[in-house]
Parts: C-alpha cells; structure tokens; sequence
C-alpha cells in the first residue's frame, strides 16, 4: 500500500477513498490554487446554506450534486442550471437531495450562474508518443460533433498558447458569433499555459484533465465544469 | 555538449563491412564495390569466408586487421550478428551499422537477437544505425552503404538536402527519383535507420539540424520512438533550416499494416499533426508533397509576404492557378500601379495586364520575358507563378529558355514554373532544371510550392528569424 501521507490534498483524500477522480469541488480548489477562475461557488450542506449563499452571490445560480459514486453526471440529473429564485433553489435543491442521497451525496455545490458566452474546452491527456498534451477546441455539447480540437507539448507558453488558440478551424465561433462577443483571446491562452504547467507539476497523479465547458463571455473567462482524473497509484 | 553520435558514422576514416561478398548479385558485393570504388578512407572487407574481392584481401576476422577500425556496416544473417558485434568489441569499433534484417520486425527470436545486440553495443560503447535499414549514404566521401546496385539505382548528386528515412525502400526510391533529376544540388547526406535500437529519429534530425552541409531536412516516419525529443529538437531546428515530412501511418488501416512493418505504434494523428506545426515542421501528405516541397525550398527563395502574381498564355491555366492562390490562404496581388501603366502601354490591348497576367495564345517569348522583367522588382509582388502552355504557334521555347537563364543567376524573388503539355513541357523541365529553378506539372502544384514557402516564411518570421537563402546558383 502506497503511503497517502506524503500525497497532497484532495489528491490523499481520492485515494484513500479508492476513488481515480476529483469531486468536481475538489478539482475546483485544485484550478483556483493555479488562478484559473472560476464563478463564485461553495460547497454546502442543507438548504439554508444554499439559500443564504445564493442570496450572496444573486442568481441565477446552478447546483451540482458531489458524490464519490457520480463521475458523469448528466446520467444521474446532477447538475440544474437557471435557478433564479429563493423558492425554486429550495425545490431543486430537496428534489435532488431525495433523489441522489443514496449515492453517498457529500454535498451540493451552489454556483453562479456565468452569463451565455462561448464554450471552450480545454483539456489535458498522456498521449502514449508524445507524452502530457495540452488540448484547446470548441467545447460544450458540440466538442465530439465538431470535434474541433489542437494540441501543444506540456508545459507550453503563452505564445504557443495564443497560436494554439489560432490554428482550431472554427475560428469564426471564437470572433463573436452571433451577438457573442469575441473571445479574450489572452486570458484563454494564460488558462492553457496554467493547465499544461499543472500536469507537469502533479504529473504522478494526474492523467486527465477536462475543463469543459469553459465559458468566455462579456465578463471574462471562466471555468464552468472541471474534471481530473487521476493514475493509479505505482 | 556531447557530440552527436551521428558524427563518427559519417566522419570516420575506416569502415570494416561484415559480410563482404565476391557474387555479384549480393547486397555484400555491391556494398564492397560502391566503398571500393569511391570510399574516401580505408575499406576493410569481412568474411568469414577469406579470399579476395575486387583485388582487395577479404579479413576473417578484424583481429587481423593492423591499425585502427572505427566503424563498421554489417551485412550477414542475423543470427551472425552478435558474434560479429563481439569481433568490432575486441578492435575498438564505436560505430556500427547493421543492415541485415531477422530482428524486432519478425518477433519473439528477433526480439532476442536485438536485445543481444543491444547489450554488446551497451558493455563497448559502441552506438548502432539499424537493424533491418539501407544504412548511410554520403556522396560527398562516397561513404555508401545502399546495397542497391548503380544501374538500379542512379545515386543523386551532392547538395544540401538530408534524408532521415524509417523505410529503407521509400528512402532508396526517393534517392533513386533524386538521381533521375540530373544534373543539380540534391543530396547531402541519408539516413536509413529501421529498427532503430539505438540511434532514433531525434538523434539524426538533432544532427542534420548542426550539420553546416545540410540546407534543407527530409523525413518518413511511420512511428516514433522519442517522439516527445523529436519535438524539441525540431522545434529547435526548423528555425534554422526547414524540416520536411511524411508521417505515414495515419489511419488505424495503416496502424495494421504497420505492425508487420518496421514494428512500431501509432499515434494518435491529430496529435502528430499539432505537434508538428508547433515544432514549425512542414507536413507532407504524400509522395507528390514531398516532392513539392523539396523542389521548392531547394529551388527557390522564400517570400517576403503572401501576395502572388502569376503570368501565364492560358486563361483556364491562370484561373486554376488563382483558385489554388484562394484556397491556400494566398492573395492575388496587385501590380503597382506605375508598372501595371507602363505594361498597358506597351504591350498589345488584347492582352489582360491584371493578375493573372493573361498573355493569350498570341504570346510570344518576348512579351513572356518582358512581363517578368517588369513584375520581378515589383514590391507589390512577394512570389511568381509563371505557367507555360507551349502549343500556341508563336511561342517559341528555346528563345524563352535562353532568356531565362540570366534570371537563374540574379533571381531576388520567389518564382515557380510549370508547363503544361507533352513534348514541349518536358524540354521547358529540362531546361529549368538545369537553372535550378523548380518546376511543377501543373498550376495547382506550382501554387503549393509558394504556399509552403510563405507559410515557413511566416513562422521564421513570427519566430523572430531571417529568412535563410536556401538556393544555391547554378554554375
């Protein structure tokens, strides 16, 4: 048995768990520690506390049920976004608690919700020839459709970075389409840079990383759904 | 920095060949005969056998060889291998070549055998090109270790271009397409690696990329074994002189094929295909491509911009030429205005003095050579696709090639040639290939070549480079 003392958090916690992922409010701690931003969010308990920080906060707001047993969580309904109201976060927050709390609920993360904006996916995977990649494409819903996607060598630098960001084909989504602003273009390519540096400096326990969306709008850039999945302990 | 080991194989001074053979229709034999014949340094000829090839003494051993041996090529049956590895221990050899085949690519015995290898090679020092490849080829020293036969294969004349080829048959019959170009500056040195126990992919490009006689890198690939190396280093060295290359293997049916093949594993392709425009690599797709592009960066400048005019007698051939202009992200340019005047002025009004420069089947050599004349300082135009169709009656070829020529020694800008045609577009080649001036088949070629060029000129540009004059003038 490897021992977790030496392993950092939340990484010892997944482990000694038996877990090879993140709870997506652990992955958060993990980006928001190398500045990659995120909207306000907290991780609560009961629904007063979801109420009082959503009133903090203003809606709409989203919530996420963290459970150690829900990697993908559009198959269990965890996620309820555009909830605007004191009332409506009440129900959502009791219907998914009644519903999910047999899968070892360890809370419900309370987000705000970002304004529509464009869906970008920045990611990280060993390829097997090259090694630690970072990867930049569209993201959303439409990522395997269009499956618009570019790769750099980890650690990259933000020249490399805004390049990357240049070579993806639907270059015309990233310009403002349809009344979308354009992209910043320089935050994206520094959340890049962050990610690639980050598998290089945790390479012994990550081997994905999935920041899908992030979600560029009027505001900035912000990371909306975080994964990372880790190896196996040698 | 530790000296590349590629160093040693093409600088020694003496090359032992495992396997020398007197029947003719051995690999041994041509092997001997090429170093015998054209070697600069001393030939050492092995066989178990003795005797003599050639008028040269065969050695059963190196042991009775006098004086040093610093390299050896080794052309006998696998399971001889190691045995004559232990042989090139015992006299000091530190660079060894093993051509022969039975290794890694036919499974578990092979396998065996490699590691065997491997661990002699490891104990002595001793650095390995191979197994199961076509070895080194560097005309400049007649260091030529292509077993193939000089009537089968005519060996391309010295120039700036070096080959790194996984493949023995593509790489010798790129060499073989080489030496049918006649006369020219083609080949510095090639390197065929197979197998690669030892030295890899990233060793040779990191060498090509020091080595003051390379100008240009040509690469097949089907797998990698330092992929992650041969980024850096490419990326390190594509912004000194460009780097060219097929990585084969691309889709899961070629993934299939492969493993029969040289035995190694694909990578996922859209990867490969990101790292290499990072690494500032140009990407051929195929044979075609490849060619293309070594034409054109050995025979021709780069540009200083993407904008391309192109002069030419057929309206079709100028259209062709301007939608290839569109879809490589290239731009048509606009003549200055001063000179766009002056050629209105002087030449007939049925011709079109736009972009394409739209000579009509009423050309002739003259008005070709004075809308060059005219264009080639322009500082509108970065790069010249000039595109021949010889039939029309007045056109006389010769008189346009003679007045060509003075171009090859003082041409200061980007240009590409093609004819299109039979008889006559064979002679325009010729011709143009002998002003080192690169000539292509057909509009939308002649248009990739400039592509490629602007595009490799625009990352040395946005990398912070000059642009290197590859080009070498005909003599």
């Amino acid at each position: 048995m490897v021992d977790t003392n030496k392993i950092p958090e939340p990484f010892a916690t997944a482990y000694n768990e038996g877990r090879y992922f993140l709870l997506e409010h652990e992955a958060l701690k993990v980006f928001e520690s190398i500045g990659v931003i995120f909207p306000p969010n907290k991780l609560v308990k009961n629904v007063d506390e979801a109420v009082t920080f959503a009133k903090k906060i203003g809606y709409p707001v989203v919530i996420k049920a963290m459970s150690p047993k829900i990697l993908h969580k559009s198959d269990y309904k965890a996620v309820i976004i555009g909830i605007d109201s004191d009332e409506a976060l009440k129900n959502q927050f009791n219907d998914m608690e009644s519903r999910l709390k047999k899968h070892d609920l360890v809370g419900i993360l309370v987000e705000k919700q970002v304004k529509k904006g464009t869906e970008i996916l920045i990611g990280m995977n060993i390829d097997p020839t090259f090694g630690p990649v970072v990867a930049f494409g569209i993201g959303g819903i439409l990522v395997e459709a269009i499956g618009d996607v570019s790769f750099r060598v980890c650690p990259t630098t933000k020249e490399r970075a805004l390049r990357l960001i240049g070579e993806i084909k639907t270059q015309k989504l990233l310009n403002g389409f349809r009344g979308l602003p354009p992209v910043d273009r320089d935050a994206l390519a520094e959340m890049i840079v962050q990610v690639s540096q980050l598998a290089i400096d945790l390479d012994k326990y990550i081997k994905e990383i999935d920041l899908n969306p992030v979600i560029a709008n009027e505001d900035g850039v912000y990371g909306v759904d975080a994964r990372i999945i880790l190896k196996e302990l040698k | 920095m530790t000296e590349n080991p590629l160093h040693k194989f093409f600088q020694t001074k003496s090359m032992a060949i495992f396997g020398a053979s007197a029947s003719k229709d051995k690999p041994g034999f041509v092997i001997a005969e090429n170093f015998i014949n054209n070697f600069d340094g001393k030939t050492i000829l092995v066989n178990h056998k003795g005797g003599e090839i050639l008028g040269q003494p065969v050695y059963k051993t190196l042991e009775e060889v006098e004086g040093p041996v610093e390299a050896a090529t080794i052309i006998i049956p696998a399971k001889y291998v190691p045995a004559a590895m232990e042989d090139c221990a015992k006299k000091g050899v530190k660079s060894v070549t093993i051509i022969s085949g039975g290794f890694k690519e036919i499974g578990e015995e092979g396998i065996k055998l490699q590691q065997q290898i491997d661990t002699i090679a490891k104990e002595h020092d001793i650095r390995i090109i191979g197994p199961n490849c076509i070895g080194l080829f560097y005309p400049k020293r007649g260091l030529d270790m292509v077993f193939l036969p000089e009537e089968k294969l005519k060996r391309p004349t010295e120039g700036g271009i070096s080959i790194l080829s996984q493949s023995g048959a593509f790489g010798s019959a790129f060499l073989d397409i080489m030496g049918s170009l006649g006369k020219g500056n083609y080949l510095s040195k090639f390197v065929s690696f197979g197998n690669a126990s030892d030295i890899n992919e990233a060793d040779i490009l990191e060498y090509f990329g020091e080595d003051p006689e390379t100008k240009i890198i040509l690469i097949y690939l089907e797998g990698f074994k330092d992929g992650r190396r041969f980024i850096e280093t490419a990326r390190k060295v594509s912004l000194k002189k460009p780097i060219i290359a097929i990585k084969a293997n691309r889709t899961e049916a070629g993934a299939r094929a492969v493993a029969s093949h040289t035995a190694s594993l694909a990578a996922n392709d859209d990867v490969t295909e990101a790292l290499f425009k990072e690494a500032g690599i140009i990407r051929a797709y195929t044979w075609d491509n490849l060619f293309d592009c070594m034409k054109a960066f050995n025979s021709t400048l780069l540009p200083k911009g993407n904008q391309v005019l192109v002069i030419t007698d057929g309206g079709g051939a100028g259209v062709m030429a301007s939608d290839a202009i569109g879809l490589l992200g290239l731009e048509l340019a606009d003549l200055s205005p001063e000179i766009e005047k002056k050629m209105k002025e002087d030449l007939p009004p049925y011709f079109s003095v736009a972009n394409p420069i739209d000579l009509t089947g009423s050309a002739t050599a003259k008005e070709y050579l004075y809308a060059l004349e005219q264009t080639i300082n322009d500082p509108a135009v970065d790069s010249i696709t000039f595109i021949i169709i010889p039939t029309p009656p007045a056109i006389n070829v010769k008189e346009l090639m003679e007045g060509l020529k003075p171009y090859a020694k003082s041409i200061n800008k980007t240009v590409t040639f093609c004819a299109i045609g039979g008889e006559e577009a064979l002679y325009i080649r010729e011709e143009l290939e002998q002003m080192n001036f690169p000539f292509y088949p057909t509009p939308a070629r002649s248009v990739y070549g400039i592509g490629i060029l602007t595009e490799y000129a625009d990352y040395l540009r946005t990398h912070g480079q000059e642009l290197p004059v590859i080009r070498e003038t005909p003599k």
